[in-house]
């Protein structure tokens, strides 16, 4: 258990090196902002960690602007906030020049790609929901009826402030099973750039007790795509394909619960 | 889940398929397959004549909110929400086929809709 619990720590602590500019055509001043650099947490949202950024933009911004949304975009992608950073950066960057470059616009917002995200409270509902989906897969939904409204509240707050501990006192309930058996079904999201993630129903054991691997799932819902010197992502780290579904899941999943594996195909 | 009886058939035709558990095999289907989704009001929605309709799998969630509030003539400031499993409301860029893969039973999936904040 001891190891388990370094590997979750160590998941948390990650983070992602960011460097945001203004767009250009959102800069009403003589001279362009400088940059803002900052460290991001993987398994945070942009909404609760752009606000310093926002702010300073603000002031080079027109006017009529001020209320307006911020998005961000990567090398011409519209970002969806309601993706963990960890993923976005996995799948839009994945290290190869550091720090991430994003732009920060505040005028024609991309409503065709991206959900507005208004307030801080639609994060929250957002998080909510997908605990409740993975829950719906892992133990049909069990363990997060019975939680009390605090306890939901508590994983919700660990998340924001960071407090690891507060998260996993709530989260290790809806990570429990029974170590033959495991999950139910496995709650994951195969993502990769330009279409929509693929998300299906697995069980952590094959028929005939085998533990289904990573390797699997890649070999199932891509077979045609998968190529020599495809990368495959989870947490920014190469997970061996051999690796159990159950382990990842329970091990790599985001605090929403679910298992978000990235695919970057060799060449783009 | 539940047991509320259609009021009304739904207007076409519909091949029923026998109940099964969730199994990977039985349930996948074809990326262009169109699927069944059977549409419920909760709470104060006004209930839809037609409720079974058959969507491409790849239209997201929120194409789906766009068709109900069309559908029952929804004011631009009237809200509506949709739910899977009558417990978490799905992302609106997220597609039918996923859903239907891992909610979906009975050859369906089932959504509930209502204008006011039912689960969570």
């Amino acid at each position: 258990m001891a190891e388990d619990r370094e590997i979750l720590r160590e998941v948390w602590d990650g983070r992602v090196p960011v460097c945001v500019q203004l767009a250009s055509e959102d800069c009403s001043t003589l001279s362009a902002p400088d940059s803002y650099y900052l460290m991001i947490p993987r398994l945070s949202y942009l909404p609760m960690v752009m606000d310093k950024v926002r702010k300073h933009f603000l002031r080079f911004t027109s006017q009529e602007l001020q209320e307006a949304e911020m998005w961000l975009e990567s090398d011409g992608t519209p970002l969806k906030w309601h993706y963990p950073v960890g993923v976005l950066f996995d799948l839009h960057c994945g290290g190869a020049a550091l720090p991430w470059s994003l732009t920060a616009h505040f005028s024609h917002f991309p409503d065709q790609d991206l959900i507005r995200c208004p307030t801080r409270e639609v994060v929250e509902s957002h998080f909510l929901s997908s605990l409740k989906e993975a829950d719906g897969l892992k133990h049909r939904g069990q363990i997060i009826t019975n939680m009390q409204g605090k306890d939901h509240k508590q994983l919700w707050m660990g998340l924001c402030n960071d407090k690891f501990d507060q998260f996993w006192a709530i989260n290790r309930k809806l990570m429990e099973c029974t170590p033959e058996e495991g999950f139910k079904n496995i709650p994951f999201r195969l993502h990769s750039l330009c279409k929509p993630p693929i998300q299906r129903l697995i069980k952590p054991l094959a028929d005939d007790g085998r533990k289904i691997t990573l390797g699997d799932i890649l070999q199932d819902y891509m077979p045609n795509t998968l190529q020599e010197g495809d990368r495959v992502i989870i947490q920014g780290i190469e997970a061996p394909r051999d690796t159990p579904i159950q382990w990842l899941s329970e091990h790599l999943s985001h605090p929403d619960n679910f298992l978000h594996i990235c695919y970057i195909p060799a060449q783009t | 889940m539940e047991d509320d009886k259609e009021k009304s058939p739904p207007p076409q035709e519909v091949v029923a398929e026998p109940q099964q558990e969730h199994k990977e095999d039985d349930i996948k289907v074809a990326a262009n397959k169109k699927i069944d989704v059977l549409l419920k009001a909760t709470g104060d929605a006004p209930i839809m004549r037609k409720k079974k309709w058959a969507v491409e799998g790849e239209k997201p969630v929120g194409w789906v909110t766009e068709f109900i509030r069309k559908y029952l003539k929804l004011d631009a400031s009237d809200t509506l929400f949709v739910y899977v499993n009558q417990s978490f409301a799905p992302a609106p860029d997220q597609i039918i086929r996923n859903l239907y893969e891992s909610f979906g039973s009975d050859g369906k999936l089932v959504l509930h809709y209502c204008k006011t904040q039912a689960w969570g």
